[in-house]
Parts: C-alpha cells; structure tokens; sequence
C-alpha cells in the first residue's frame, strides 16, 4: 500500500470533506485573493490562524502539510532570494552591481514566500478533502459563463481534473527513475551544480515518455468507457448552494474584508 | 442460418503508420459465438491487442470486415453503441481511473452515456458487488491491492452492462494473488452472468479454462481450437512463439523417456492423476 500523498484527496467525515464542492472552491479563490491582499502581519497572523484551523478541521496529518511546503523548498528559497536582492531602495545594508540588500527586501521577500506556503496549504486542503470529479464540477460552475463564448468548459475542467489527480502518480514515478539512475552512478546529489544539472537530464527524458505514454493510455480507456466530451453526458443537477456553503463562503468574505482593512 | 456469431472478424489488416506501413496485423480473423470464452495467445508485440481494439473501433478499420453483434465496425455510426456492447479492460489499472474515488470512477461510463443522475448510485453499488468489492464506493484508488484495482476497472466497465468482456492483457501487471483474484472474477461473470469474453494473454495458463483458443503470430491467427487441442501441441505453440504449460512439457519429456501417459494433461492435478493411474 502507498503512503499518503501530497494533495490527494483521503475520504472522510469532517465538515470540510462535507462542505459543497462549489463552495469550498470558490472559498478556496477567496482566500487566495485576502493573500494576495494581506501587507501587514497582523494580517498574516489571521491567516496563519485560518489556515492552521482548515488543516485541524479536515485532519490533514500536520507532516502532510508541511512536507508539501518543504518539498518546495528550494523555490521557496529561490522567491526570497530575489525579493531580497532586487528591491530597489535608498537605505541598503549592502550593495554590489545590481544587487541590493535592505530591510524592506527582506520583509518583502519573507511575505511573498509566507504567501505563497499558505496558498499551497489551503490547496493541499481543498485536494485533500473533495473528490477530483467534484472538484471538475466546480470548476465547470465557474467557467460556465465561458460557455457563452463557445468555450468548451467541461473539457478544460475534465483536463485540469485529471491533470492534477496524475501530479501523485508521476511525483512517485520520478522517485522510482530517480533512484534507477542513481544505481546507474547518476549525481543527484552532488555539489557541483553543472554536475546536478547534467544529472536531471536523463531524469527528464523517461518522465515526459512515461507522462505521454500514461496519458495516451488514460485517453484510450476514457474512449472504451464512451467518453466523448461533455456530449450527452450527464448533468449534474443544479442544486442551488446550501446554507452550509453560504455560510462557508461568508466565513472566507469576512477573512477576506478583515486583511484589505488590516 | 448458422451459429449466431457475437464477433466475425475476417482479414483485419492494420498498420499504425497508416495504410502502406509495416502491419500490426496481416489478415487476422476470429469468430465469437455468444456467451463463448474464447482466449488469444501470443507473444509481445503479436498483434493482439491491435486486434481486439477494433472491436469497439478504438482503432479504425483500415481492411477486412468486422461485425460485432450484427454492428457494423466500420460504420462510424455505430461507434458509440460498440463501445457500450464491447467493455474493455486494459493492462494497467492505474492509467484507467479518472478519479482517485472508486465510486466516482465507477460512475464514469455511466455519465458519459447520459445515465439520470439518481439511477447511478444503484448500478455503481450492483457493478462493485459483481466484482466482490460492494461497500467500497467511498476508498480512494491508491489505497487499493492491484487485484482489487483491477476489480474496480472492471466494475467501471460492467457498470455500462456490456454483453461482451475484453480483456487486454488484465492481468499482466499484477502479482500471483492478484492475478488469480481477477482470474476467478472473470470466470465467475462468464458462468453466472453469461458474458461473451475475449481474453488476451501471454500467459499460456490463463488459456486454460476458455472454450476456444485461437494462437496469433505477426498478425495473422495461425490455428483455432479447444484449448486442449491448442495448448498440448508443442510444435504449434513454439510457431506462435510460446511455451506449453508445464504438465504438457512433462507429458513429453516422460514419453521421450518411455513413459507414456494415456492422455496428454493440461493441469497440474490433471498430470498427477495421470501419473497415479500409470502406476
């Protein structure tokens, strides 16, 4: 049996795994707009607190969380970097050619790398308690107005579905062809980046095969099964919102009004 | 009129290059009768699966004639009603799940034929307990055995109520236990629910229970029989470029070296009880 993998979604009982699909997506936009929006620590003070809250309501096991940040790391590292040494003002610390290093980048730096962690969290959330064809027919609400435009919106919400519910499968697969080309003297893990970076590419290659291979596959089994765009498919019946989902989004509104006047 | 034909192949000739390429297939041809377990034996790369893909025209027809129930498969029209007759199962289970949720994934066949929406939880929860896997609508994919994987593949296509089962290579990808459990749930569908299967393999044991055994080599079916017939002819499997079952290796190694049993065994408890009563 396969541990449990970032972002996938882990049946359960919790409010959250109940709350309506539509609601927790569009709560999910919300939230990510009151992010976008936070400048201030108290702001991000409340967001931590939100975020931490959604993780202890829908059981997400806090390692789970927190290791899809760690994953991350590395351009997580990168955003601070640049933040840090591009931002332009007069009261550097130190400065060499184009690079400047002052508080104010620091800060700017900290905050775009804290937004960024908790966007991936509440994601992680969203993935973690809703089943991906509901997530689709979120998706499909929302882009329903697109259909007005000719936009084939089912496919692009069946697309982005099955995409995101394939990341786990080629996360693990890369592990496995990782591990065969280090048995094979492959350098993932030395210094020298020229070295690394030779390494990748043949870690590069098999994945985007085996990538093509599974989903020409996928696209053959959909096809056995009838599967021909969102023609004569069946339609989820509208059921307006309920009141569990109004309140969930009034919730992420108030979060939202609360960090544009901190 | 003659036997009623479920499938009537004849002369399929296909090329994935497009006509005028190097053929997957030269000339195959295969007849199904309804409710009939009928096995196609090769080795990798025989062509087989190019072959069973057409029966719901996942792959065109580029030469010879091909009816499925009184379908024609060339008919682009019929497309859509093959592929609800045909239910096809591929080799690995992982790349045929459009949702981690079992129960989801199970229903997708039926949304995509328009099925209403408050029928569907019944049918979902019928397919799964033909499979022996009622009660696991709400389990996520991955944390499923391979056996059980398979199974679910399996409920998604028995879900659209196919009168014909093909399995493309099903079992390959699984471990002994898994491959046995897949193994008993197809025989049992075919005995209790009298679906017509089609089963491709290169496992030469899995021939063993069908009714019919066609071998395919570089496209073309080079003999048709029971599997009796088919699997303790040395010579004829070695041409399609595979190896008898254990208990036929043996009956001729014994007869090489003098003893002769008084009828070639297929199984292992056919072989033992050969050799109890050569005593």
């Amino acid at each position: 049996m396969r541990e449990h993998l970032t972002g996938q979604f882990t049946p359960g009982t919790s409010i959250l795994h109940r709350l309506d699909a539509r609601a927790k997506f569009f709560g999910f936009l919300i939230l990510i707009a009151a992010t976008v929006c936070t400048d201030a620590w108290p702001g991000y003070a409340l967001l931590l607190a939100v975020t931490a809250a959604v993780v202890a309501i829908c059981g997400l096991p806090l390692r789970t969380a927190l290791a899809s940040v760690a994953r991350m790391g590395w351009f997580f590292l990168l955003i601070f970097v640049m933040n840090a040494l591009f931002f332009a003002t007069d009261d550097a610390i130190w400065h060499w050619w184009i690079l400047t290093l002052s508080v104010p980048g620091i800060v700017q730096g900290a905050q775009v790398t804290a937004r960024l962690a908790l966007i991936l969290v509440m994601s992680n959330v969203l993935t973690c308690t809703t089943p991906p064809l509901e997530i689709t027919g979120a998706i499909q609400t929302l882009l329903s107005p697109l259909r007005l435009v000719r936009l084939p919106v089912e496919d692009i919400a069946m697309i982005l579905s099955v995409a995101v519910q394939f990341i786990p499968t080629l996360l693990e697969e890369t592990d496995t062809i990782r591990k065969a080309q280090i048995a094979r003297g492959a350098r993932f893990e030395s210094r020298r980046l020229h070295e690394r970076a030779q390494a990748m590419l043949p870690l590069i290659v098999p994945i985007f095969l085996s990538a093509f291979k599974r989903a020409d596959e996928l696209a053959m089994a959909m096809e056995a099964r009838g599967y021909r765009g969102a023609r004569g498919r069946t339609r989820k019946k509208s059921v307006p919102l309920p009141l569990s989902g109004w309140g969930a989004l009034a919730l992420c509104a108030i979060v939202c009004a609360a960090e544009i006047l901190l | 009129m003659g036997d009623p034909i479920m499938i009537d192949a004849h002369d399929i000739r296909f090329s994935y290059d497009g006509p005028g390429g190097r053929r997957s297939l030269n000339g195959a041809q295969l007849h199904v009768s309804p409710g009939e377990f009928v096995a196609v034996l090769g080795h990798n790369g025989c062509g087989k699966s190019t072959l069973v893909k057409h029966f719901n025209a996942l792959l065109p027809l580029q030469h010879g004639t091909l009816t499925v129930d009184g379908m024609d498969a060339a008919d682009p029209a019929n497309r859509w009603a093959l592929r609800r007759k045909v239910g096809m199962v591929f080799q690995n289970p992982d790349n045929q799940f459009v949702s981690t949720i079992v129960g989801e994934d199970v229903a997708f066949g039926l949304e995509n034929y328009g099925v209403p929406e408050d029928e569907i939880p019944a049918r979902v929860a019928a397919a799964l307990a033909a499979v022996d896997m009622a009660g696991y609508e709400n389990r996520a994919t991955h944390t499923l055995s391979g056996g059980q994987k398979q199974r679910v593949a399996l409920a998604g296509v028995l879900a659209l109520s196919p009168d014909i089962l093909v399995f493309d290579e099903a079992t390959a990808m699984l471990d002994p236990d898994g491959r046995q459990e897949v193994l008993r749930t197809i025989h049992r569908l075919h005995k209790e629910q009298h679906k017509t299967v089609v089963m491709i393999t290169h496992y030469i044991e899995e021939a063993i229970g069908a009714d019919r055994v066609y071998l395919i080599h570089n496209g073309k079916m080079i003999a048709d029989g029971t599997a009796r017939e088919m699997l303790t002819q040395p010579e004829l499997l070695a041409a399609a470029g595979l190896t008898p079952p254990m208990p036929v290796q043996m009956y001729y190694d014994l007869k090489q070296a003098g003893i002769v049993l008084a009828r070639c065994p297929l199984t292992l408890e056919e072989l033992a009880e050969e050799l109890c009563r050569s005593q």
